[in-house]
């Protein structure tokens, strides 16, 4: 094109007889492009077939006609720009712009403009070049919507979809692989997928791959397994994984999806606890007999021969110790009892303030609380509750408190409303929770009493979330341990005695 | 004290412990008492009208029962003897249940074996 731009600079030093003329102006004439020749004032002096072509125009009716005949109203100041360029001797690169044909039509143009010289060096005209690129801008649109598309059904996927290659880097990761593993697609991109793995996955990965590209043996590539990701923070989550395999431009790749399996894996492990917990309760009750009724004959015959013993026997104090160590695995027989098989709640409207009251002058009397100034602030709404559950709650949160404090200290229970629920916390304090013994708090049997049956905050929360409430724990930097029970707000506008 | 009335006192536990110590507390506290360790034994003692007891305390579970129909038989025989119904694991439903059959009370185990004593007398003065 370039040269062509020569050629037509020298087309008008020629006679148009001129041999060299001649082959030139068939070169111009064989040209697919528009190629134009114009005055400086704009008009039009030559037009060859590629422009009759892409603008409609035969050469006798645009010759002698403005330049503006095919520059859209819009496009007029362009058509300022490139005048002044040219009236300079500069010549206006190759850029896309619009023109208009014959009927209208609108086209996508790439279009070089450059003076045409006399041979004093004086610009007399220009020369236009234009490429018709239509076509091809609706191809690169069509591709472009067509990137988009699938960049939104692969964005828009609720699974997380990451590409790699086939040394293991990720090439693609979606919103859905963001939001579950916590990283910008920016922070993975590049690097290698086992960053998205804890150990052995981590290890194993690489040889995986290594042995699946020289073998052919697959472990995971088109049949999918659950295993185990790690976010950015560290922590671990079941997906299940499934891999295909795909070649773009001769290059292996491999695209996993991974579907979150949190919510199924904990429902699941919901679902086994209490199908344990109902065994658990079926086994209760049957040992709770059984224990129960020799415990009681045994203590009934402890204490008649007990009352035959002489005045001032010493061996009456061995006779107390016996009772007290019976009464203890009775207790004992009562916790089970209670955590494996709670009451069904009798869900009453309850102002929970009263009970806290009650609770608090009951747990006062331990020898323990003596040196422990507890108190209750704040007010709630009525709230949905079971009053003999609740007791047995807020009970268990307390005597916890006394027992960890041990010795003077203060136990605060504030109670509020927060939206639908009422918030009631345990503050103590204690030395806190240390972190190892934490993550067991729930667990039944787990204690850290010399004489405790570690079923005491496990059972607690059993009730409150049978009252559709939740119990957490939270240990503060600064010390002590606060207990939050939330239970429901009623909602209803005319409370009826509870109880009924 | 009814030393003069001597009042019997039908104690029904398969437990000999519990028999035991109930036979020995109520014994002490003036009361005859005739020992049965099943329901069979029970209904017998109930039916035996030379020795018909003034009061029954009875285990909720026995060898040969696990539900209400002993105590509904005791009170459909006898309904002017008081029953006080001893339980290990009693629910909500038997303790209503109980009680709605006109059981005097009904006592959890393990309990104070003397207050026992003390609950007979309470129940015999209250017919």
């Amino acid at each position: 094109m370039m040269s062509l731009q020569a050629l037509m600079s020298a087309v008008s030093q020629f006679r148009p007889d001129d041999e060299t003329g001649g082959l030139l102006r068939a070169i111009v004439e064989s040209s697919d492009d528009a190629i134009i020749g114009k005055s400086l004032d704009g008009t039009i002096v030559s037009w060859n077939a590629g422009a009759q072509r892409m603008y409609g125009y035969t050469p006798a009716e645009a010759v002698g006609q403005s330049i503006a005949l095919i520059v859209p109203v819009g496009q007029r100041e362009e058509l300022e720009r490139i005048s002044s360029e040219i009236a300079q001797g500069r010549r206006v690169a190759s850029h896309e712009t619009i023109r208009v044909t014959r009927d209208g039509r609108r086209l996508n143009v790439s279009l070089t403009v450059s003076p045409i010289v006399d041979a004093t060096g004086r610009v007399v005209g220009a020369s236009a070049i234009a490429r018709d690129i239509t076509e091809a801008k609706r191809v690169e649109a069509a591709l472009r919507a067509s990137e988009e598309r699938y960049r939104s059904i692969i964005d828009s996927a609720v699974d997380a979809i990451i590409v790699i290659d086939r040394r293991g880097r990720v090439e693609a990761f979606n919103a859905a692989a963001e939001r579950l593993f916590g990283y910008a697609a920016k922070d993975v991109l590049g690097r290698n997928v086992t960053m998205l793995m804890p150990e052995p996955y981590h290890t194993e990965h690489d040889a995986y791959m290594a042995r699946y590209l020289t073998t052919g043996e697959k472990r995971i590539i088109g049949i999918g397994r659950q295993v185990t990701a790690q976010r950015k923070n560290g922590t671990t989550f079941p997906v299940h994984l499934s891999v295909g395999e795909m070649t773009i431009d001769g290059e292996t790749r491999f695209t996993g999806i991974l579907h979150d399996l949190t919510a199924r894996v904990a429902l699941e492990t919901q679902l086994r606890e209490q199908a344990a917990l109902t065994r658990l309760g079926e086994m209760a009750a049957v040992v709770a007999h059984e224990v129960k009724n020799p415990l009681t004959g045994i203590r009934g015959a402890v204490q008649i021969i007990g009352s035959r013993l002489p005045a001032g026997s010493r061996d009456a104090e061995v006779i107390k110790e016996i009772v007290a160590r019976i009464d203890a695995l009775n207790d004992l027989m009562k916790d089970l009892l209670l955590f494996a098989r709670p009451p069904q709640p009798r869900l009453a409207p309850t102002d929970p303030r009263p009970i806290l009251e009650t609770v608090v002058n009951l747990v006062r009397q331990d020898p323990g609380a003596r040196e422990i100034a507890i108190q209750v602030v704040g007010t709630s709404d009525t709230i949905v509750a079971d009053q003999e559950l609740l007791k047995l709650v807020i009970q268990n949160l307390l005597l916890n408190a006394v027992h960890a404090i041990n010795g003077a200290g203060s136990i605060q229970i504030d109670v509020h409303t927060t939206g639908s629920m009422c918030r009631m916390t345990v503050t103590d304090s204690g030395p806190g929770i240390p972190p190892e013994v934490r993550e067991k708090l729930f667990t039944p049997f787990f204690t850290t009493k010399a004489r405790g049956t570690g079923l005491g905050l496990s059972t607690a929360k059993r009730f409150v979330e049978a009252q559709g409430g939740t119990l957490a724990i939270d240990c503060p930097p600064r010390g002590g341990t606060t207990v939050s029970i939330e239970l429901p707000r009623f909602e209803g506008t005319a409370p009826q005695r509870s109880g009924s | 004290m009814p030393i003069n009335t001597q009042s019997r006192i039908l104690v029904v536990d398969d437990e000999l412990l519990i028999r035991w110590s109930l036979s020995e507390a109520l014994t002490a506290a003036g009361y005859a008492v005739v020992e049965g360790r099943d329901a069979a034994e029970a209904r017998q003692a109930i039916r035996d009208q030379d020795h018909k007891p003034d009061l029954v305390v009875l285990d909720y579970r026995l060898p040969d029962s696990n539900d209400l129909g002993l105590l509904t038989t005791i009170r459909h025989e006898a309904p002017t003897v008081p029953v006080i119904l001893m339980t290990a694991y009693g629910t909500a439903e038997v303790v209503k249940g109980a009680l709605d059959l006109g059981a005097y009370r009904v006592v959890s185990k393990p309990f104070e074996v003397h207050d026992m004593a003390s609950l007979v007398t309470e129940a015999l003065a209250a017919r």
